[in-house]
């Protein structure tokens, strides 16, 4: 099966589609944020990562050099215009990059959206829900002040539960990846319709997916790809034509963020309880050891041959902690590459030597 | 007219191109060099006709291409990295692992091999030219010195320069700015020789060392290079007979498996 039989809409659609209903658009930095407390204000939620390939120069008068290609791009989008159907932009602080951005963008950078943050608790522990849950209620008032809006629990439990769904479909599509059928690129461009399809939606597409049985799997030698972003997406097509399977993932923007549903009958708890959930990361303060053993885990489970470590360039979070996962994955007898990227890049025909090597090593 | 000739293995490397033909036991019956032109595809033929005339007809005969331009070499039976290449052709002529440093015209690399052949880590310079034999190119040209006797003239100095950029360009600035303030060639040169063996020897670093220290590729022709690789690791410095031409050796063994 290929995606183009999905018919798959574009994000621009999709944001004409929500706004034509009545609803409004909020753009969305990467990576945690409550996406249920947004639907429940009629807000449709679009993620912002970056987006790659674009003029980025246009944030070079704000940001310093050393910043990541991801929050570069989402300042100059937004300057360009880009964010003009935009209604709100909430900065996520998942970064000093990204926290420097949303302090950017609401004392410095003229823009006309209501720009709001969130502060995600580096701790786990009762103080880090309690701290999370006080972070999403604020945000509820803000919300509430601005739309007049008043959502009862109620309301709010009919957005969790719609998104508790379809993070369950996305867990599916993810156990049942290799029966899918689906090459690396057509299974990641779907994964990451959840990043501005509505769960309704998603739900319905994933549904569809996984209703087709697949004539053939998609064989290739197993690797574990881990990082932010898979920009440029023609890495995707490159592995496969390589012969490499991507069989698990430690991405930000995909297998990082397969959230559990929370238990508590709070709302704004249960959101904390749903966020927390996912795989470890270090933007939420996630132990080292505690991500060494996740990746552990990926790497038995899907049978991979070894783990690609792909990285943006000047992404502090991840570059901390690449020495000791790496010392560590070798450590246990597992090979791992690690390439940089900028996510404006083409990818280069050195990157694509390192890879070839790397699966010569590893076959 | 050779009647054992078994394999072929090509490099196509940015500043040269190398053949190498093999007999069944992996010994080189024949080799040839040339720099590389900006055509790759004519290069090539024109090397395979050099074959065919030294050899007759060589249909059927097993041949693997490596180094940047090895997508372009579509007669091959196989594509196959310099990394792999490069480590087989020096298992094969040493016999032993180790780590390999290969300093080639527009990248370096540092490759362990184990004990068994195999390629175990690797590491790559390939974003800047200040890791590679175009930063002494570049600087040889500025200070008009012959490439081929920069090594020995840098020896010959007895001070030593401190070049802090870390890029070509820059570091071709810095070279005039040091020439205008009356510091001798060789003692610049010396200098520009620590900086590029400084950047090796991080990258040996960051893999882990497993001596000995080998080395291979063209900058090896480079007395200083070896001198400073082994006075900064403390190692002594291993090299094969035909240094330059590992890749297309490793290419032609891989090509008679």
């Amino acid at each position: 099966m290929s995606l183009q039989q999905l018919k798959i809409p574009k994000r621009k659609d999709v944001i004409n589609e929500f706004k034509a209903r009545g609803g409004k658009i909020a753009a969305v930095l990467p990576i945690h944020y409550p996406r249920a407390l947004f639907r429940a204000f009629s807000i449709l939620p679009i993620e912002l990562w970056g987006p790659p390939k674009i003029d980025n120069s246009f944030s070079g008068s704000h940001l310093q050099a050393y910043v990541c290609s991801i929050v570069h791009n989402a300042l100059s989008f937004l300057k360009i215009g880009g964010l003009d159907e935009v209604d709100f932009i909430l900065v996520p602080h998942t970064c000093d990059s990204l926290q420097g951005l949303g302090s950017l963008l609401v004392d410095f950078v003229t823009t006309t959206k209501k720009v709001l943050t969130l502060y995600l608790p580096r701790d786990k522990g009762e103080p880090g829900y309690e701290f999370l849950g006080h972070e999403i209620l604020r945000i509820y008032t803000i919300l509430s002040q601005i739309t007049g809006l008043h959502p009862d629990d109620a309301l709010l439990f009919d957005a969790i539960h719609i998104e508790e769904q379809a993070d369950k479909a996305l867990a599916e599509l993810y156990f049942k990846r290799k029966k899918l059928g689906l090459g690396n690129m057509d299974f990641y461009r779907l994964i990451r319709t959840r990043e501005f399809l509505p769960a309704e939606h998603f739900i319905k597409l994933s549904q569809s997916v996984l209703s087709v049985s697949a004539a053939k799997s998609f064989n290739g030698l197993p690797v574990v790809l881990s990082g932010i972003i898979p920009e440029p997406m023609e890495l995707l097509d490159e592995l496969s034509r390589m012969g490499i399977s991507v069989a698990a993932d430690d991405l930000a923007c995909c297998g990082r963020r397969l959230y559990q549903p929370g238990v508590s009958m709070n709302p704004f708890r249960r959101l904390s309880e749903n966020l927390f959930s996912a795989a470890p990361d270090p933007t939420r303060g996630d132990s080292l050891e505690s991500r060494i053993q996740y990746l552990k885990s990926l790497v038995y489970k899907s049978k991979a041959k070894g783990v690609i470590f792909y990285d943006v360039k000047f992404c502090e979070p991840e570059l901390f902690d690449l020495p000791d996962l790496k010392k560590a994955l070798k450590g246990q007898g597992i090979p791992s590459l690690t390439l940089e990227v900028d996510i404006n890049d083409p990818i280069s025909s050195q990157m694509l030597t390192r890879i070839e090597t790397f699966l010569e090593v590893i076959r | 007219m050779y009647s054992n000739l078994e394999a072929l293995g090509i490099d196509v490397g940015s500043s040269t191109v190398k053949a190498v033909a093999v007999d069944g036991s992996g010994v080189i019956l024949w080799h040839h060099m040339e720099s590389a032109e900006p055509r790759v595809v004519p290069q090539v033929d024109h090397f395979l006709k050099m074959v065919s005339e030294k050899f007759g007809d060589i249909s059927g005969i097993p041949l693997v291409a490596t180094g940047y331009g090895r997508r372009l070499v579509h007669v091959a039976s196989k594509q196959i990295t310099e990394i792999s290449c490069h480590a087989r052709g020096v298992f094969k002529q040493l016999g032993h692992g180790g780590t390999l440093v290969d300093i080639g015209g527009q990248d370096s690399k540092v490759i362990i091999i184990s004990s068994t052949g195999a390629v175990e880590d690797f590491a790559m310079n390939d974003k800047c030219a200040a890791g590679s034999g175009r930063f002494l190119e570049n600087t040889a040209d500025r200070l008009r010195v012959d490439i081929d006797k920069i090594g020995k003239i840098a020896l010959s100095s007895t001070e030593e320069t401190y070049i802090s950029s870390t890029c070509t360009v820059f570091a071709e600035s810095e070279v005039i700015s040091k020439i205008a303030n009356g510091i001798a060639v060789e003692t610049i040169l010396k200098g520009l020789h620590r900086s590029l063996t400084l950047r090796i020897v991080t990258m040996i670093r960051s893999l882990g060392s497993l001596p000995p220290l080998m080395l291979s590729g063209g900058v090896v022709k480079n007395p200083a290079i070896r001198y400073m690789l082994s006075e900064e690791t403390k190692e002594p410095v291993v090299l094969p007979d035909l240094p330059q031409l590992m890749g297309a050796y490793g290419a032609a063994l891989i090509a008679l498996t």
